[in-house]
C-alpha cells in the first residue's frame, strides 16, 4: 500500500518540512509552558490529596460515552440534515454547528430552562398532565445531555459538510441503480464519513475529558469530576504548582494515547467535488425517520439555544446595546476573533499540507499529534503557564495580552480547524496525486488550481469555526483581561458577577447570534471566493 | 480580506501599545476580582472618586477572574509585580495572603470601623462586609429553615446550591461556617445536606443562576444579596434565611504590597477607601455593607435587611492549619 501511495504523491519537501517545524514549535511551547510553571514552583513538596485513578477512571467512561453517543447522534443528523430541503435549513445548520464554540455555562442554562426543574418541558407536564417530571439535567445524565449537544451538533456538521461535497457523478449511478436508503448509506454516505470519525471522536473525547464548567454546574458534586477541577483546586486552593504539573502530566499522558489511536487510524479516500446538492430522493420510510431526527434534535439541541436567544432578547437587551464599554468589548472580540482565525488557517493548512504529502503512516500520526496537544493541556496549566512565560520573556502581562490570546485561541481552535481540512486534503492528495504529477504542477499551482478550489466551502467553515472558538473564549482571557481589555464572554462573566443576570443573558444571546451568522455566512462566502479563483 | 486583516492586526498592536503613553502620572495599580473592576462594580467610581483628590494620579484596575488569583498572581510575580495594592482579599485566606510576607503595613487608624467585632489587623484594612447566608425567593418557599439541622430535616426535594469550595469564596466560606458551628460534628452536618445540594458549582454566580431561575430552593450567597433585589428591580421576594447557630462572616479587605514604589499614595487610598468618602460607594455597587456607619447615605434597604444575632469566628491559625483538612473532610462527606 505503502509504496503504490508513494508513486501517486507529488513529492513537497517544503510543505513536509514546513509541517514539522511547526509540529515542533507547539511541542516545544507545551513543554515550555510546563517548565515555566515547574520554575515558579521552586522545589515544593508536591502533596497530592488526589485520587487521580479514581478521577482518571470517572473522567473516561463519562468522555467514552459522551464520544459513543456524540457520533452516533451526530452521524444520524447529518444524513438527515444532508437529504432534507426546506425553509431555513441553513439556519438550523449554523444553529447546531453554533453549539461547539458557545460557551459551556450558556449552553448548561440554556439546557436547564427547557429540561429544568421550572423548564418549558417541566412546565409542559405539569399543565398537561398535572406532575412533573423531577430534574433528570443533574447528574451523570446532565453532563452527557450538555456534552452530547455540543459535541453531536459540531460532529453533525463536519459530517454533513463530508456528505455534501459527494460528487455528483457518484450520486447519479447509485440513483440509477436504485440503490435503497440503506444501501445508499452503506455504499456511499458511510465511506464518505469514516475518515472523519477518528479525528472527530478524538476532539470530542478531549473535550468531554477535560470539560470543566459543565461537570461543575451539571454534575451534581465532587462524586462526578475531571482531572481539570482537581487541577484548578491545585493551583487555585493549594497552590501547589508541582501537583498540577503532576496532575497535568497525567491528564496529557492519557490524552495523548487517545490522539495516537485516532491519528494512527488511516483516513480513507473521500472523493471530492463541488458541493452541490442534487435531489437524492429516499423512500418514503426513509424519509420519515430523516423528518423525525431532525425534529428530536430540534428539540433537543435547538430549543435549549433558542432559550438562550429568547432570554437575552429581554429586559437586558436595550441597556447592553446603550454602554460604550460593550461595544468596546465587543470590536476586542472582533477583532481578536478575526485574528486568530487567520492565523489559524495558516497553522492547519501548513499542518494539514504538510501531513498529506507525507506517505508513511508512522510519520503522519506523529506529526498529527501536536495539533491535538494543547486540547490536552488543562485551560488552567495552559494560561499559568502562558502567562509565566511572557514575565520570562520581560513583558508585562498586560501588554502581551491581545498577541497571547490570540495564538492561544488560535492553538486551541487548530485541532477542530485540522479536522476540517485535514480529510479532503488527503483525498486530494489521494485522488489527484498521479494526475498533479502528470501535470507536473508546483506546489503553489496545486493549491492554487486544484486544493484551494476544493476547499473554498471547507476553509469558509473552518474559519467560521476558529473565529467563533476565539468569540467564545473565557478561559485564556480570564487571566489576562483587564478593566480596559475585554473580550465579550468576559464580560458577561463580569455581569453574573455583580447580579447583573439580566445583562448577561443579552450578551450570551448576542455572542450566540454572531456565532450563528459567522457559522451561516462565511462557508458561503468562501465557497464563491474558491470558485472565482478557479 | 488581506487589507481588513492587515488593519485589523494593526489595530491588535495599537491596543497592546496604548497603556504604555500613561506613564508620566503616578499611578496606582490595583489588583483585584472580575466583579468588582467590571462596569457595574465599584471599581469605575472608585477611581473617579479617588483621582479627584489624589491631585493628579490615575487608578489602574487590573482584573483577575477570582479573589484568590489576584493572590495568585502577585505570589507569582514576586518583586516584579506591577501590583501596588490587592483589593478583594477576605479573611479566609487573608492569614495566608499575610504569610506570603508580601503585604506592608497600612499604619491607618481604624478605630472608628463599624465591623462585626474589633478589626486590629496591621496589613489589610476591611472595605466591606456581609454573612454567608441561605436566600429563598418568599412566593416559593414559605417556611424557610431556621438552622441547618432544620434544613437536613427537610423533605429531599428541598434542594439548596452551594459553591466548591477549592474555587469561589462562599463556598469555603461555608465549610468555616459550619466548621465554626459544629466544630466536631461537621462532617455529619454535610452528610445530612448531601441530598439536598442540587449541585456544587465553581462560582457565585452559577450557583446564584441556577436559584434565580427556579432550579433550586436556596442558594448560598449573602445576607445583603436581597438588597439588590429590592434597589436595582424592586423585588421584595428575595430574603436572606437566618440561622439560630449564628452565622460566618465575610470581611473583605485590601493590603499594600511591599514591592510598590507608590507606598504614599496607596496608603492615601485606603485611608480614603476606609472613610465615609469611599464607602458610599460600596453598598449599591459591590452589594455589601460598608464598614463605617454611613448614617442617611447608606440605602434604607440596607437598613430593612434582618441581621443575624451571633457571629461565628475562627482564628487565622485555625484556618491556614486546618483548612485543607476541612475542605477533604466535606468532599468526602458530599461524594
Amino acid at each position: 500500500m505503502a509504496s503504490k501511495m508513494l508513486t501517486l504523491l507529488p513529492p513537497r519537501p517544503l510543505r513536509i518540512a514546513a509541517a514539522w517545524v511547526l509540529a515542533l514549535a507547539i511541542t516545544a511551547l507545551i513543554v515550555a509552558v510546563l517548565w515555566a510553571i515547574l520554575a515558579a514552583a521552586g522545589d515544593g513538596a508536591g502533596n497530592s490529596r488526589v485520587d487521580i485513578a479514581h478521577l482518571v477512571r470517572m473522567t473516561t467512561i463519562q468522555a467514552g460515552l459522551t464520544t459513543v453517543l456524540s457520533l452516533g447522534v451526530g452521524m444520524a443528523l447529518a444524513w438527515a440534515l444532508n437529504r432534507l430541503r426546506f425553509p431555513g435549513r441553513d439556519l438550523i445548520v449554523g444553529l447546531f454547528a453554533a453549539a461547539i464554540v458557545t460557551p459551556g455555562m450558556v449552553v448548561a442554562f440554556g439546557l436547564l430552562s427547557i429540561w429544568g426543574r421550572n423548564g418549558w418541558i417541566n412546565e409542559a407536564s405539569r399543565a398537561l398532565f398535572g406532575f412533573s417530571l423531577g430534574n433528570p439535567a443533574f447528574g451523570l445524565s446532565g453532563i452527557l445531555l450538555a456534552h452530547v449537544i455540543l459535541d453531536g451538533a459540531f460532529a453533525a456538521r463536519i459530517l454533513l459538510a463530508r456528505l455534501d461535497a459527494i460528487p455528483e457523478p457518484r450520486l447519479k449511478v447509485g440513483q440509477s441503480l436504485g440503490l435503497s436508503a440503506w444501501k445508499r448509506f452503506g455504499l456511499i454516505d458511510w465511506p464518505a464519513m469514516r475518515g472523519s470519525l477518528p479525528g472527530l471522536g478524538a476532539i470530542i473525547f478531549l473535550l468531554a475529558f477535560t470539560s470543566f464548567p459543565i461537570v461543575l454546574l451539571l454534575g451534581g458534586g465532587p462524586a462526578n469530576q475531571t482531572l481539570e477541577v482537581a487541577i484548578y483546586s491545585a493551583v487555585r486552593q493549594d497552590f501547589d504548582l508541582v501537583g498540577a504539573v503532576r496532575l497535568a502530566v497525567t491528564q496529557i499522558a492519557v490524552c495523548s494515547l487517545v490522539i495516537l489511536l485516532a491519528s494512527a487510524v488511516p483516513p480513507v479516500p473521500t472523493a471530492l467535488g463541488r458541493s452541490a446538492q442534487p435531489r437524492w430522493q429516499d423512500g418514503a420510510i426513509a424519509r420519515s425517520l430523516q423528518w423525525l431526527v431532525l425534529v428530536i434534535a430540534c428539540i433537543g439541541f435547538a430549543l435549549p439555544l433558542v432559550s438562550v436567544l429568547i432570554d437575552g432578547f429581554g429586559s437586558g437587551l436595550l441597556r447592553v446595546l446603550g454602554q460604550a464599554t460593550f461595544w468596546n468589548a465587543a470590536l476586542t472580540s472582533l477583532i481578536i476573533g478575526v485574528s486568530s482565525a487567520v492565523l489559524t488557517l495558516i497553522l492547519a493548512l501548513t499542518l494539514s499540507l504538510g501531513r498529506a504529502a507525507i506517505p508513511g503512516r508512522g510519520a503522519r500520526t506523529i506529526l498529527g499529534a501536536p495539533t491535538f496537544a494543547y486540547l490536552a493541556v488543562p485551560a488552567v496549566v495552559l494560561s499559568l503557564g502562558f502567562f509565566l512565560l511572557v514575565r520570562q520573556m520581560g513583558f508585562a502581562p498586560g501588554q502581551a495580552a491581545p498577541i497571547v490570546v490570540v495564538i492561544a485561541n488560535a492553538l486551541l481552535a487548530l485541532p477542530f480547524a485540522v479536522a476540517t481540512l485535514g480529510p479532503p486534503l488527503d483525498a486530494v492528495a489521494r485522488t489527484r496525486g498521479k494526475l498533479i504529477r502528470s501535470l507536473g504542477l508546483s506546489g503553489w499551482q496545486q493549491f492554487r488550481r486544484v486544493e484551494f478550489p476544493l476547499l473554498g466551502k471547507d476553509i469558509g467553515l473552518m474559519l467560521a469555526l476558529a473565529f467563533c472558538f476565539s468569540l467564545g473564549d473565557l478561559g485564556v482571557i480570564a487571566l489576562f483581561g483587564t478593566q480596559d481589555f475585554q473580550t465579550l464572554p468576559l464580560m458577561m462573566f463580569r455581569a453574573l458577577g455583580a447580579y447583573r443576570s439580566n445583562d448577561a443573558a443579552a450578551i450570551a444571546a448576542l455572542l450566540l447570534v454572531g456565532t450563528i451568522i459567522a457559522f451561516v455566512g462565511l462557508p458561503r462566502i468562501f465557497e464563491r471566493i474558491a470558485h472565482a479563483a478557479r | 480580506m488581506i487589507k481588513s486583516t492587515s488593519m485589523a492586526l494593526a489595530v491588535l498592536f495599537g491596543l497592546s501599545a496604548a497603556p504604555i503613553l500613561a506613564q508620566d502620572v503616578p499611578t496606582l495599580t490595583i489588583y483585584t476580582y472580575d466583579g468588582f473592576a467590571s462596569e457595574w462594580g465599584p471599581g469605575a467610581k472608585l477611581s473617579e472618586g479617588f483621582e479627584a483628590i489624589c491631585g493628579g494620579c490615575k487608578v489602574n484596575w487590573i482584573a483577575a477572574d477570582s479573589s484568590i488569583g489576584t493572590l495568585r498572581r502577585v505570589q507569582l510575580e514576586g518583586d516584579t509585580t506591577e501590583a501596588d495594592l490587592i483589593v478583594g482579599l477576605d479573611t479566609a485566606i487573608a492569614g495566608e495572603a499575610r504569610a506570603t510576607g508580601l503585604f506592608a503595613d497600612h499604619g491607618i487608624d481604624l478605630s472608628g470601623l463599624d465591623l462585626p467585632g474589633e478589626w486590629t489587623d496591621a496589613q489589610f484594612v476591611p472595605f466591606d462586609y456581609s454573612h454567608f447566608a441561605f436566600v429563598y425567593d418568599a412566593d416559593v418557599v414559605a417556611n424557610p429553615p431556621r438552622s441547618f439541622e432544620e434544613l437536613i430535616a427537610l423533605p429531599e426535594d428541598f434542594k439548596i446550591v452551594v459553591q466548591d469550595p477549592r474555587s469561589a469564596t462562599p463556598g469555603l466560606g461555608l465549610v468555616l461556617w459550619i466548621k465554626a458551628a459544629y466544630g466536631d460534628r461537621a462532617a455529619e452536618i454535610w452528610a445530612g445536606l448531601k441530598p439536598h445540594i442540587l449541585t456544587v458549582t465553581r462560582d457565585w454566580s452559577d450557583s446564584y443562576s441556577l436559584f434565580l431561575d427556579g432550579e433550586a430552593d436556596m442558594a448560598l450567597s449573602y445576607t445583603t444579596s436581597p438588597a439588590y433585589h429590592r434597589i436595582d428591580e424592586n423585588d421584595d421576594s428575595i430574603h436572606a434565611a437566618l440561622f439560630d447557630e449564628g452565622h460566618y462572616p465575610q470581611i473583605e479587605v485590601a493590603g499594600i504590597l511591599k514591592s510598590s514604589d507608590q507606598q504614599e499614595l496607596a496608603k492615601q487610598f485606603l485611608a480614603w477607601f476606609a472613610s465615609a468618602e469611599g464607602q458610599k460607594i460600596i453598598p449599591t455597587t459591590n452589594w455589601m455593607f460598608p464598614v463605617v456607619d454611613l448614617g442617611d447615605d447608606l440605602d434604607p434597604a440596607f437598613a430593612t435587611l434582618p441581621q443575624p444575632e451571633k457571629t461565628l469566628t475562627l482564628s487565622d491559625e485555625d484556618i491556614i492549619a486546618n483548612s485543607s483538612a476541612w475542605i477533604d473532610e466535606m468532599l468526602a462527606a458530599v461524594q
